[in-house]
């Protein structure tokens, strides 16, 4: 007996031993993702991105003289009593850094975690403006584009490229349209005091409602070159047609919340369409050599290419971190940090260079145009 | 003096639609005592019926008989599915409790409520649905620059029609005068032979079919429903009921076309989000002026 329980000792040692060698060998990442619950088709995605992500380091020879990047991954259900469960996880696993999550709800509790515990977590859905601004987080750091981006993106491309003038906003008083809103108006400002633009309208429609028609008609009065709504569908799909029906002929443009499938049943396609609305680009519609070896080797793998936004920054946030792991070593979380903020010159991602603000926003992120065409799809809109 | 005349005119539309809830709510209250809670889904409830039916077969009935006949059709299944809704709310949720007083009564028309409003979200999902652009008429004039659709006029039209019918059966025909008569005194208009239950279930036909065409043509007008869209609706009548003055049916019309008007114009002059707040101090001031309401009866005392 005792003679048994010693081999079991020495095989279990020796297994000991031998995964612990193989530990060295590899660098571990953490995953939280919602695997299950009511995003888990998103959570799945980023899985399959970041696996292809780190396929793509391995062959361009790994990190830290070629080591390979082990991933862990951890489920948050999509909601946050469980992901403040895989936050835990993932810290007493030890991994070097984590990508996630997708909600910005749920990444809140899992950020303070991280946070205490010292771990460095790349964020790549939560788009919540609060995440960054409202406490400073050392750790936290996030490669989608922060909910006001898109406001800014907006002020530039209605100025620029669509040349208008008089510009008209609309929102929803909603913490995510009014973020949205108050950046473009924000970002318009340097373009009123030279002159080139004008805020002809500025205010808020209840959400709910169903008849805009008092709004619509200031808004009309108002004579706009372009109207920006950065609410909800319910609510643009009746804006829009209102607005048609009462004269309103400018461009419609509606925010990332504002237009989908959804919103071309309630309009109608015959309101809905030439419709144009900011988001972030669809990961068909990236073309650097970069992004095509990503998007080939998905679909190689998985039949197709992701059908959102969101799983490509989970792939991103592998790169971010491969980087700055390679340049700060898997220990020391505070370098890697550092790193993250300060010497991204040279990281490039799927979605186009990699960088960080001091707050750990992404730098620049690359907003698109697109429009809802004659059949009621959402393309790229190429003036 | 443009842009107000067409808020005039949307104020009309949507004050339509409060006046033609809020009968119900009146009628009801005014035979039973009773502020049924469940009438907003009611007509939730119509809006969803007409869209089952117009959308049935890919427009079918539309493509069929063309756009009006189509409508005509839809509103018929939907005032006739609505009153019977409204009947078996009264044999299942309030003929029982009637007797164990108003407050479980008040209570069982939440439940009623609550109920109609997750049996329309497990039915047709929680999702918004949209009516099809080819089921409602698409014409609209232009009177010296004020445009007014062909189905703005319809609402407005139909309601007035349909508020007309209403006043005269309860004001001019023998049927009328025991409905008058069981508002009056329930007691002793049973005393008197007149046939209380048959007045009630009349009033719980006629009151949510009503709802139900104003629901119908909600949905026709905005063209976009939702389950929870009934509880808003609701309350906006049940205010225009007190507006007016509850339990008399003409008093209804006007605090439904009112407060209609005030919404639109409160929204269009002062600011929409602030347009609650506006009609709601309206109200107030209203009642502290006339606490019956504007057109309400006073009172008698019962001694």
């Amino acid at each position: 007996m005792k003679r048994f329980s010693m081999a079991f000792l020495a095989v279990f040692v020796f297994f000991a031993m031998s995964s612990a060698a193989g530990a060295a060998e590899a660098v571990k990442i953490g995953l939280q993702a919602p695997i299950t619950g009511q995003w888990a088709y998103e959570g799945q995605m980023a899985r399959q991105s970041v696996e292809v992500a780190l396929q793509m380091i391995a062959e361009e020879g790994g990190i830290l003289g070629g080591k390979e990047i082990e991933l862990v991954v951890a489920d948050d259900a999509s909601n946050p009593k469980d992901s403040a469960l895989a936050a835990q996880r993932l810290v007493s696993q030890k991994v070097a850094a984590v990508i996630g999550t997708y909600g910005s709800s749920v990444n809140e509790p899992a950020a303070d975690i991280y946070e205490q515990n010292k771990m460095v977590d790349i964020a790549y859905g939560s788009t919540a403006v609060k995440l960054t601004m409202a406490k400073e987080r050392k750790y936290f750091f996030r490669t989608c584009g922060r909910d006001d981006a898109q406001g800014q993106f907006f002020a530039q491309y209605a100025v620029e490229v669509m040349g208008a003038k008089r510009i008209a906003i609309m929102h929803d008083n909603t913490t995510f349209a009014k973020g949205v809103a108050e950046e473009a108006k924000n970002a318009l400002k340097p373009y009123i005091e030279v002159g080139k633009a004008e805020l002809v309208y500025y205010d808020a429609i209840a959400p709910g409602e169903k008849d805009f028609s008092p709004s619509i008609t200031k808004l009309r009065e108002a004579k706009p070159d372009v109207w920006y709504f950065t609410g909800y569908y319910p609510e643009a799909g009746l804006l829009v047609r209102q607005g048609r029906d009462a004269g309103v002929t400018c461009p419609f443009v509606g925010g990332n919340a504002a237009i989908n499938s959804d919103f071309v049943k309630i309009a109608g396609l015959e309101y809905a369409k030439g419709s144009l609305l900011t988001q972030e680009p669809m990961p068909s519609d990236l073309d650097t050599p970069k992004s095509k070896r990503f998007l080939e080797l998905y679909r190689s793998k998985h039949g197709d290419i992701p059908s959102s936004p969101w799983p490509v920054y989970a792939a991103d946030a592998a790169f971010a971190l491969a980087w700055a792991i390679d340049k700060a070593g898997p220990a020391d979380s505070d370098a890697i940090a550092s790193v993250l903020r300060n010497q991204m010159e040279g990281c490039t991602g799927v979605t186009g260079a990699i960088a960080f603000t001091e707050r750990g926003d992404r730098k620049g992120v690359p907003y698109k145009m697109y429009v809802v065409d004659g059949e009621g799809n959402i393309v790229l809109y190429k003036p | 003096m443009g842009v107000f005349l067409e808020q005039l005119v949307n104020g009309l539309t949507i004050g339509s639609f409060y006046a033609l809830v809020a009968l119900g709510y009146s009628m009801v209250y005014g035979v039973m005592k009773l502020i049924n809670f469940a009438h907003g889904d009611l007509f939730a409830l119509g809006s969803y019926v007409g869209y089952a039916i117009l959308v049935y077969g890919s427009c079918i009935i539309t493509r069929t008989f063309g756009v009006w006949a189509g409508m005509a059709i839809a509103m018929a299944c939907a005032f006739l599915l609505v009153g019977a809704a409204g009947l078996a709310m009264e044999r299942i949720a309030y003929r029982p409790v009637t007797a164990a007083g108003r407050l479980p009564l008040v209570v069982s028309a939440l439940g009623v409520s609550i109920f109609l409003e997750n049996a329309i979200m497990a039915i047709w999902g929680p999702r918004y649905q949209a009516y099809p652009a080819t089921v409602v008429p698409s014409v609209s004039w232009n009177i010296a620059g004020l445009r007014i659709t062909a189905m703005q006029s319809f609402i407005l039209l139909f309601s007035l029609f349909l508020m007309a019918m209403l006043y005269y059966i309860v004001q001019k025909t023998r049927f009328g005068a025991a409905i008058r008569a069981t508002a009056l005194d329930r007691e002793m208009a049973t005393m008197l032979g007149v046939d209380v239950d048959a007045v009630i279930r009349f009033i719980f036909f006629l009151g949510p079919a009503l709802g139900g065409m104003a629901g119908i043509m909600n949905g026709m007008y905005y063209r976009q429903i939702s389950f929870a869209m009934g509880w808003n609706y609701g309350l906006k009548a049940f205010t225009a009921t007190i507006l007016g003055g509850i339990g008399n049916i003409p008093a209804a019309m006007v605090g439904g076309l009112l407060l209609g008007i005030l919404e639109m114009l409160g929204a269009a002059y002062i600011s929409s989000a602030w347009k609650d707040v506006f009609t709601f101090l309206v109200l107030i001031l209203v009642l502290i002026v006339r606490p019956t309401g504007l057109v309400g009866e006073r009172i008698a005392e019962k001694v």
